[in-house]
């Protein structure tokens, strides 16, 4: 980015949060920014808060509704007019009614909550307005990725996918994109149908890379895996191309100038907008991480995760909030890390996942705290999909979770129809985060294959349906249940209801 | 490093999936659920899961045996032969006077002995329960240092089990034992055992220390002699001990009362300091301010407030819960009142 933008992006950045201070005046209201790769449960989260909120939940944790000043919480109609609306109602539905997980998120969205309440304290509830308008975002995780392109060139963002292409762990899933890439000539004259098939290619090889097996993240550009509604624009259609470091300036008319362009594109109708308008103006941030999904692929898909976190986190701008700051620039001054999925474990083992996902993020937490955040780390699951169990094996005691598979995982030469209940072990997580990441750096010499084979007899696990939901003996559908969901709405928001 | 990554053969568990009606699988959802005869219990497994230690607490210092001790004991043991001899040399003139006599001293003394025997055991236990608070308090303590799910879980029960007998608890052990079958971190049960079991008992200790420091500071205020406000503070002053004892669960007997005693006296030289920062000034403008009104009148403020102090401090001892989502109540909160209190008496008088 130039320094011209970045003052113009500022700029723009400064009279929007005016506005919103203006209207805070009437109305309080804290924007919490959910973020998170593909598939970690950003939707799921949104739902079981806003379901455990308005429905008077269990949450012994979160001490507004505990203590019973959390008077009401309902829905409104969302600010953001050219935003659509987070679709609650269908989210949970398909939750409580279907029971199968929610559509994952192919465009970002929005919800606005506003939690009537009663302070604590004597000032605020004689000067309060006893309200907080809660705006929750929701946007594909895929995008994330694209953040850190802002401050790259075409050069730069060639240079980089290739060498992760590369890279033993990728380059057979890359063969027929780099085969391709090998026969183009950047400096040929620019065609569409060769922009086409280069985009095209690079598209499934990205895609391959997501699949299950792979379990890989570090994936940019976002919006080729989530087309969002510019699906087939010139900006989405381009790949990097192989250029020599030290090439010159592109001639204009060649195929490489034209990819160029369009990265450019990309840069200005696609990421900055993102940026603006929903990334840069935060007050509260929770990243979701998938520590389990990438356990199961195997060491390279946990560095990998690591990279594409560490990239994510440089996009954060958080700091320590004051007021006469927070009136020009909003700053994030809490930012909660929490390793999903954590009713995959048993909760011994939550410990460990919460140290292997502090291991993850060291470097994006030690930024955050520098700049004056305050930061946790916890292992959550947003819906309990399971309960918990011993299960006596020869002379040990096993620690397992029960729950119902999804139809078609398989453990053990099994495979479930998604209504059989199982109790599962699913191995141990070590002890020392660190070797998770050491077996990653031994053993990059063989081949992904057998890595993820020797990995999978330590570790497996599978995905379960959502939960039965009880119902009470009127005839009242219980709220989700949830782990630690009540201490991350504590560390987000709790400190605006005291 | 490497030893704790590669761990013995045989300690690796491979993932495994059982069938639900596998008679194998027991469901632990319900932390109160018994192990069946057949079955391995819980707790022999994760013994040796090794915990990061913190260093031991630095103010449990080690006995060494006082010379004091071998006086008291060897004092104490002469005196009771003595009486011993005493009675059986009773018994024996009883005899020779007459039988039945005699047979009417021994029953005497068989009363004597069962009601000796009685007290030492109330007393006994008395100073177990007492004890076991103070493990209850420093072990819970621990538990939310270290944010040990495991060890609070196991000392919540033991909470619970205090109040079992208690029907006013009823509501917070029921929300309590909801709790702790949910997936809650140390730390956080700890402050929610604070919050639903304990707060509701905070509010009475409260009170009674409240009430006990408007009595004491009424009648030093009305008194005629000196003597009378000192024997009042004194008697005022072991009241809310005991009754703060009962109040948490201790009911103490004499000698943990006097345990008690001694320590609400050590913890106020602890932290009497500290407290001297918060409220000294305070106190000392309050007595100024009801000093000039009428000199009985800030007296009697200043006792009620000693008072409240005390309170304050045996309110620590005595509960079985470190304060750590709440912070112990401070004697500003009883000043407002002591000098409403005090001015209206006044006013009246």
């Amino acid at each position: 980015m130039n320094p011209f933008h970045t003052l113009k992006e500022e700029a723009r950045l400064t009279l929007a949060n005016l506005t919103d201070t203006a209207s805070d005046l009437a109305v309080p209201s804290l924007r919490l920014g959910v973020t998170g790769l593909a598939r970690s449960g950003k939707t799921v989260f949104l739902t079981a808060l806003v379901h455990n909120l308005v429905h008077g939940g269990r949450l012994p944790v979160f001490d507004a509704a505990a203590s019973g000043r959390l008077a009401r919480a309902t829905l409104q109609p969302q600010p953001d007019d050219a935003v659509p609306r987070f679709d609650y109602e269908s989210h949970v539905a398909a939750l409580v009614n279907d029971r199968i997980w929610p559509q994952s998120t192919r465009q970002v969205s929005e919800l606005r909550l506003t939690l009537e309440f009663e302070s604590a304290s004597y000032l605020a509830r004689t000067f309060g307005r006893g309200k907080l308008h809660l705006d929750l975002i929701d946007y594909p995780g895929e995008w994330l990725l694209d953040l850190p392109l802002l401050s790259k060139s075409y050069a730069e963002f060639s240079a980089e996918a290739l060498r992760l292409a590369r890279a033993t762990s990728r380059a057979k899933i890359a063969g027929e994109w780099l085969a391709m890439i090998a026969e183009v000539d950047p400096n040929a004259p620019e065609t569409e149908t060769d922009a086409l098939k280069l985009s095209d290619a690079f598209k499934r090889y990205l895609a391959a890379c997501r699949e299950d097996t792979h379990a890989l993240s570090m994936l940019p550009p976002g919006r080729f895996l989530m087309p969002g509604d510019l699906e087939g624009s010139p900006a989405l259609t381009f790949a990097p191309l192989d250029i020599p470091a030290d090439a010159a300036q592109a001639r204009s008319g060649t195929l490489r100038a034209m990819m160029e362009r369009r990265f450019e594109a990309y840069k200005t109708h696609v990421i900055r907008p993102f940026f603006r308008d929903h990334f840069a103006r935060l007050d509260r941030q929770i990243v979701l991480v998938d520590v389990l999904h990438a356990l199961n692929a195997g060491p390279h898909a946990i560095s990998d995760l690591e990279a594409a976190l560490g990239e994510v986190l440089k996009a954060f701008r958080p700091g320590r909030r004051s007021w006469l700051a927070s009136i020009l620039a909003r700053r994030i001054d809490r930012i909660l890390f929490a390793a999903t999925k954590a009713d995959h474990l048993h909760r011994e083992d939550h410990d460990r996942l919460e140290a292997i996902l502090e291991r993850l993020v060291a470097r994006g937490i030690e930024h955050a705290r520098f700049k004056g955040a305050e930061v946790d780390v916890i292992a959550m699951a947003a819906v309990r999909a399971t309960r918990e169990a011993m299960v006596k094996q020869g002379r040990q005691e096993l620690p397992a979770i029960v729950g119902t598979p999804l139809p078609g995982e398989t453990a053990g030469g099994e495979r479930y129809d998604g209504n059989t209940e199982i109790a599962l072990f699913p191995g141990d997580l070590p002890e020392d985060p660190e070797s998770v990441f050491q077996a990653s750096e031994s053993s990059s010499q063989l081949k992904p294959e057998s890595i993820s084979e020797a990995r999978d007899k330590e570790l497996q696990y599978l995905r379960f349906r959502p939960p039965k939901l009880d119902t009470t003996a009127e005839g009242l559908t219980l709220s989700l249940p949830h782990i630690r969901l009540d201490r991350a709405l504590e560390f987000l928001f709790g400190d605006r209801l005291a | 490093m490497t030893e704790k990554h590669t761990p013995p053969r045989d300690d690796i568990r491979k993932p495994a999936a059982f069938r639900l009606d596998d008679s194998k699988v027991r469901l632990t959802d319900d932390v109160e659920l018994q192990p069946d005869a057949e079955e391995a219990l819980i707790a022999v497994l994760e013994e040796d899961i090794e915990r990061p230690k913190l260093p031991a607490a630095t103010e449990t210092r080690k006995r060494g045996i006082g010379f004091g001790k071998w006086i008291g004991i060897g004092l104490g043991g002469l005196v009771s032969l003595a009486f011993g001899l005493a009675v059986d040399a009773l018994i024996r003139d009883l005899f020779a006077r007459t039988d039945w006599l005699g047979w009417f001293g021994i029953g005497l003394a068989a009363l004597a002995a069962l009601g000796l025997l009685g007290l030492l055991l109330r007393e006994f236990l008395g100073l177990l329960r007492i004890g076991k608070i103070d493990h209850l308090r420093d072990a819970l303590e621990k538990a939310a240092e270290e944010d040990d799910a495991k060890a609070a879980r196991h000392h919540l029960k033991e909470l619970i089990g205090l109040y079992q007998d208690r029907p006013e608890t009823a509501r917070g052990r029921k929300l309590l034992g909801s709790h702790m079958r949910e997936v809650i971190d140390g730390r956080d049960l700890v402050m929610l055992a604070e919050r639903d079991l304990i707060a509701p008992l905070d509010q009475e200790a409260r009170q009674i220390v409240m009430n006990s420091a408007k009595r004491v500071s009424l009648v030093t205020a009305v008194s005629p002699r000196a003597l009378v406000d000192l024997l009042m503070v004194l008697f005022e002053n072991m009241r809310v001990i005991r009754k703060l004892s009962a109040l948490y669960g201790g009911r103490p007997g004499t000698l943990g009362f006097l345990r008690l005693t001694k320590h609400v006296v050590t913890h106020l030289a602890l932290t009497g300091g500290m407290a001297a920062g918060d409220s000294l000034a305070s106190e000392v403008l309050g007595h100024g301010l009801a000093a000039r009104l009428s000199a009985r009148l800030g007296e009697g403020v200043i006792n009620g407030l000693l008072t409240a102090r005390i309170g304050i401090a045996a309110i620590a001892v005595c509960r079985p819960a470190p304060f750590i989502a709440s912070s112990g109540p401070k004697t500003t909160e009883f000043m407002g009142e002591l000098i409403k209190i005090t001015d209206k008496n006044n006013k009246d008088g």
